[in-house]
């Protein structure tokens, strides 16, 4: 598949300071990837190096295989849209008239506004002025506003921030749609459950650092699953396949099998039941993510 | 790509406090330089001329670079709060029309600045009996104060883009001009971007001070040296640095 952003060591400096970190994305085209990492981690340094508004200190950056510079910049910004940090606004302005300006600077059709402006459900506050907004309708806003146009790449930082249950379910839906309309969606969070709910792809950065980067599929198997047993008599069977050299684990009252392959979960079974103990449930259990964060780089990830 | 920019500057000056200033600042040097005309009538013999002297000297001195500043602090005031510095560099724009679009509309509501003020001093004028009206060289001088101004701006954007602070820039202005007074007297107005105002306008002089060829050649050579100087700093810093918001 086809990347749609590509960073070669990206590095951002500030005060000697290495904010972003030899940085290497991938993010593939069609896909929606999530940009995960505890606040103050790189992640907006990087989307505004992203869109150029932040020069960085080395490295390069290819969006839609072109090179980020000076002569490429307008090409490649014709077909992003961006919320970066907080949403952007007018606010002596109704929300239609600040969607007004982005066509105007845009080139897009104005009735484009009523299109995107379903899509947030926005329609009735649209002739409101915006300072009158409450925190989650102004992200809705520079949500719409991120989407005039339908660009072929959408960079949403913390996208989520500020709205509430209801309305964090409706975006994160929007989200999970857009790449059937073409859209590309780069989704930062500092929340790893969110990420899990509408990503394909993910890469986790910690201190500048890219320490994971992959599918989401590949990072559910780094979750290594451990299998569970319930018999009539658990410490004899954990007794007997102890000594037939499996390595199972005790844990309070019962014991279980670390990340093994199908055959030695229907041997171990096989050889309780012949050595007439009563198997009740054998249960696949999937580290979580927190968890999986937590081997990754040591320490609890702020939720 | 200039006209969508300016399209957009313009929706963005909607519903703005930009047009009070624009309204009420002028009635000041307008008061201030008829009163000043009717109380030294024995001096000021030149009828339309010598109130032109008086309005201007307030108006060019004191009023016309602030209210020029106060444009600018309020065009980026915009971008400065609300985030609007990501927006406004991330879009499929260029930052030259980005720039001149918001030069443009700040002259849009200079030149009606210019028209208000000609419009109180003939107001003042009839007010003080001035018989007919003025001699059609005073548009003359409105019209190089226009063009100075469009140095002043560039000056001025540039300034308030950098400074954060509404007040400082417009703060700045009021003392380059009163520098500019200075300046002018000594000769030296043609070096100070705030001098070019009263130089364009003629304000408090017995003759036109650009009748020569050689004064008005430097006049417009200080004009565009200048606004290429301020114009090509803001293109300059709007390229390299990095956005902060």
């Amino acid at each position: 598949m086809n990347n749609i952003i590509t960073t070669n060591a990206l590095t951002k400096e500030y005060d000697h300071k290495k904010v972003v970190n030899t940085l290497d994305l991938h993010v593939p085209e069609g896909s929606v990837y999530g940009f995960l990492g505890p606040n103050g981690a790189g992640k907006s340094t990087t989307l505004k190096m992203l869109l150029g508004l932040v020069k960085p200190t080395g490295g390069e950056i290819r969006v839609f295989g072109k090179k980020l510079s000076q002569e490429n910049r307008l090409e490649i910004l014709k077909q992003t849209g961006s919320l970066i940090e907080a949403p952007s606004y007018y606010g002596h302005l109704s929300g239609k008239e600040n969607l007004r300006i982005i066509c105007k600077l845009k080139n897009v059709p104005e009735k484009d506004i009523m299109r995107v402006l379903h899509l947030v459900r926005m329609e009735k506050q649209m002739d409101k002025k915006v300072k009158n907004y409450s925190l989650g309708m102004k992200q809705r806003l520079g949500i719409a506003a991120a989407l005039l146009g339908s660009p072929r790449l959408l960079l949403l930082d913390e996208p989520t921030n500020g709205l509430d249950p209801a309305g964090i379910q409706e975006i994160r839906e929007l989200i999970r749609d857009l790449p059937e309309h073409g859209i590309t969606v780069l989704v930062s969070s500092h929340l790893l459950a969110e990420i899990d709910q509408m990503a394909t792809d993910v890469g986790i950065i910690d201190k500048g650092h890219l320490i994971f980067q992959d599918s989401l599929v590949i990072l559910h198997e780094h979750s290594r699953s451990r299998i569970l047993f319930q018999t009539s008599d658990n410490e004899a069977a954990f007794r007997l396949l102890n000594t037939a050299g499996m390595s199972v684990k005790w844990e309070t009252d019962s014991f279980y099998l670390d990340h093994v392959s199908d055959d030695i979960v229907m041997d171990a079974v096989g050889q309780c039941v012949n050595a007439g103990i009563g198997v009740f449930r054998v249960t696949e259990q999937q580290k979580s993510l927190e968890d999986i964060f937590l081997s990754l780089t040591g320490k609890q990830v702020s939720l | 790509m200039l006209y969508r920019c300016i399209q957009a500057e313009n929706l963005k000056l909607k519903h703005s406090v930009i047009y009070l200033a624009f309204l009420v600042i002028p009635i000041i040097p307008a008061i201030m330089g008829t009163f000043n005309y009717m109380q030294n009538l024995e001096l000021l013999k030149s009828g339309w001329y010598s109130l032109w002297t008086q309005i201007t000297l307030f108006y060019a001195s004191f009023f016309y670079a602030p209210l020029i500043g106060i444009y600018c602090s309020y065009t980026w005031r915009l971008e400065h709060t609300h985030n609007n510095w990501n927006t406004f560099m991330s879009m499929p724009v260029s930052i030259v029309s980005s720039y001149l679009a918001k030069l443009v509309c700040i002259m849009k509501v200079t030149v009606l600045t210019q028209l208000w003020i000609s419009i109180l001093f003939f107001i003042g004028g009839k007010m003080c009996g001035l018989p007919g009206i003025f001699s059609p060289e005073i548009i003359l001088w409105l019209l190089r104060g226009t063009l100075a101004a469009v140095t002043i701006a560039s000056l001025q954007l540039l300034l308030s883009m950098l400074i954060r602070n509404f007040a400082i820039p417009i703060g700045i202005a009021l003392f380059g001009s009163i520098a500019g007074m200075f300046m002018t007297n000594a000769d030296l107005g043609n070096f100070w971007p705030y001098s070019l105002m009263m130089l364009g306008m003629n304000s408090n002089q017995n003759e036109d001070v650009l009748s020569s060829f050689a004064g008005t050649a430097s006049f417009f050579a200080s004009v565009i040296l200048f606004f290429l100087l301020f114009f090509g700093c803001a293109v300059w810093w709007l390229r390299t640095k990095d956005v902060r918001s």
